[in-house]
């Protein structure tokens, strides 16, 4: 697993054939291909038909703005996108800073011992994405086992009701779910800095709080910047989650979405509408907030 | 240096809390598959099998296995075999930036939002006539595994001698005669790696294969079903399988990796 590391970090350093690669291009090409027709031409499909229409079971064949209109006037979209930037932001807002603290701790104070933590890190991706958000309703739930212990212990008398079917349930679980994918690259950009270079910063006076601002974080910066993308686009796009710990009131944009495409009275052609609006404006605040990162951190 | 100690108490209690948080999950499912009573909650009375015995006789369960090895199977094959070669193309290539670029572009996938690749290969399934099914599952299983194993092997790859390729061609070694004498051997355990990591993926996976898979069962959509229904145990006794078969498949995928740095 520390070989997704090495690869998301350093430049390759293999000893090159000295002869020409034409071969390296026939070995690409299947998998390229692979990419194109499974990946980009579905893609295009989806925004192709993102113009067209539905009626009843047929789509029809059209240029119409129709789906993204119906997207613009109804403000039960607006409250769903708005939710979903927002949660997939705070989300973010969480996660990179503690996958962010998290490598410098393994870095830089644990060292080689890190490595091992890092790999329990990195584990956890595997530890079923399904089981961890309903093991997460088993822990936040009403007869939950936080509620059930706080309960027994007599530290509450009733249940807090907050702590499942909330946004907060919804943010707890997707910190869960996406911590150990952004620790990935930020601690691999880190990977690169020296504690010989922080040492030598610190003796020439530097305070940490400034040595994080200076030094660390624009070091780093490749790395919190794709655990952001990460986070955020990962987040914002999660169904399952809030539908099973959102709450009726917690559901977010993707949840519509995918009752567009597997749900009663599906529309495919206002789904696919509906996603490319999300992503857009999901690309858009992200750009935003890197340049914020870039602005504050330069200056 | 009394400083430097507190911080590094600090530090181990901030990394202990970290993997509780990151591992509650997974212990809450193995207890509870155990655990007597069916309420999920504190404090657990006594030990019980009955939830794996339940999960068993769901007649879903034995096709929901057969499809999920199936999947697995298929994923670690094909993602495998194209992600090597692919892999290994790009760290032929003589340009630095064009293999920067080309990394970049097998990376996507796992930026795009699982809900929005699924979504695209059920459209662009459903345009050439093809019915939900296993098959288009496998198709969107192979897609997502892709980058997780071109990452994987481009980092194997690197500290690949490729002057040894070149020693074996100026002996007169053919270059398939080469490939395979060679290369092969020394790369399988990388290939091997990567490709039980793609089986782990496909086993685990669930959006893309909702979106694809039709009225068919893996795993994870029979979790799915039995969590839309309500509160049943035996999920946990499904989860915990599932669970055992990852950590088993990662386990082995890692053990590759460790023999061959030995």
């Amino acid at each position: 697993m520390t070989d997704l590391l090495t690869a998301a970090s350093r430049g390759s350093r293999a000893i090159r054939p000295s002869g020409g690669g034409s071969g390296a291009f026939r070995l690409l090409t299947p998998a390229a291909l692979y990419y194109a027709v499974f990946f980009a031409i579905p893609m295009l499909c989806l925004f192709v038909l993102s113009f067209w229409r539905a009626q009843g079971f047929d789509l029809i064949v059209d240029f119409s703005l129709d789906n993204y209109w119906k997207i613009a006037q109804s403000p039960v979209y607006h409250v769903l996108l708005l939710r979903t930037v927002v949660i997939g932001f705070i989300t973010a807002l969480i996660v990179v800073p503690l996958a962010f603290a998290l490598s410098y701790v393994l870095h830089f104070v644990l060292a080689r011992r890190g490595q091992i933590v890092l790999q329990l890190v990195l584990l956890s991706l595997f530890s079923g994405y399904l089981v961890r958000i309903y093991a997460w309703r088993t822990i936040l739930g009403k007869q939950g086992l936080l509620n059930s212990t706080l309960m027994w212990l007599g530290v509450i008398d009733s249940p807090l009701e907050f702590l499942i079917y909330s946004n907060f349930a919804t943010v707890i679980t997707l910190t869960g779910l996406l911590l150990p994918l952004a620790v990935l690259p930020i601690y691999s950009s880190m990977a690169n800095i020296s504690r010989d270079h922080l040492e030598v910063a610190r003796d020439l006076g530097s305070r940490r709080a400034h040595l994080v601002r200076t030094i660390l974080v624009p070091m780093a910066l490749p790395g919190i910047r794709t655990a952001s993308a990460f986070a955020f686009l990962l987040a914002a796009g999660d169904f399952v989650t809030p539908s099973l710990v959102g709450g009726t009131q917690g559901i977010m944009i993707g949840n519509v979405i995918a009752d567009q495409f597997r749900g009663i009275g599906s529309n495919w052609p206002l789904g696919g509408a509906i996603a490319f609006v999300t992503m857009a404006l999901v690309l858009v605040v992200y750009f935003a907030a890197m340049r914020l990162i870039r602005w504050v951190t330069t200056w | 240096m009394v400083g430097r100690q507190r911080s590094s108490v600090l530090a181990a209690a901030y990394v202990v809390l970290v993997l509780l948080f990151l591992y509650l999950p997974v212990a809450v499912t193995v207890m509870f598959s155990f655990a007597d009573s069916p309420r999920l909650s504190m404090p657990i009375e006594g030990l019980t099998l009955d939830w794996y015995r339940r999960a068993f006789s769901n007649p879903l369960m034995g096709v929901a296995v057969r499809n999920s090895v199936i999947l697995a199977a298929v994923s670690a094959i094909a993602a495998g075999a194209l992600g090597a070669g692919f892999a290994f193309g790009v760290i032929r290539m003589k340009s630095r930036r064009l293999r920067g670029v080309l990394l970049g572009a097998s990376l996507l996938p796992a930026v795009i939002p699982l809900l929005v690749i699924g979504i695209s290969l059920a459209v662009a399934f459903s345009a050439i006539g093809w019915l939900q099914g296993l098959r288009n599952a496998a198709f969107g299983h192979v897609l997502v595994c892709l980058p997780f194993v071109v990452l994987t092997m481009n980092a194997r790859l690197e500290t690949f001698d490729f002057s040894i390729l070149e020693a074996a061609r100026d002996l007169g070694a053919s270059p398939f005669r080469a490939f395979l004498d060679i290369t092969l051997p020394i790369i399988r355990p990388s290939i091997l790696g990567a490709a039980l990591l793609a089986a782990a993926l496909s086993l685990d996976e669930f959006v893309v294969t909702w979106f694809n898979i039709g009225s068919q069962q893996t795993l994870p959509v029979l979790v799915w079903g039995l969590v839309r229904r309500g509160v049943d145990p035996s999920i946990n006794a499904v989860a915990s399988l599932l669970l055992f078969s990852l950590i088993c498949l990662v386990g082995i995928s890692n053990l590759s990796a460790w023999r061959r740095r030995r």
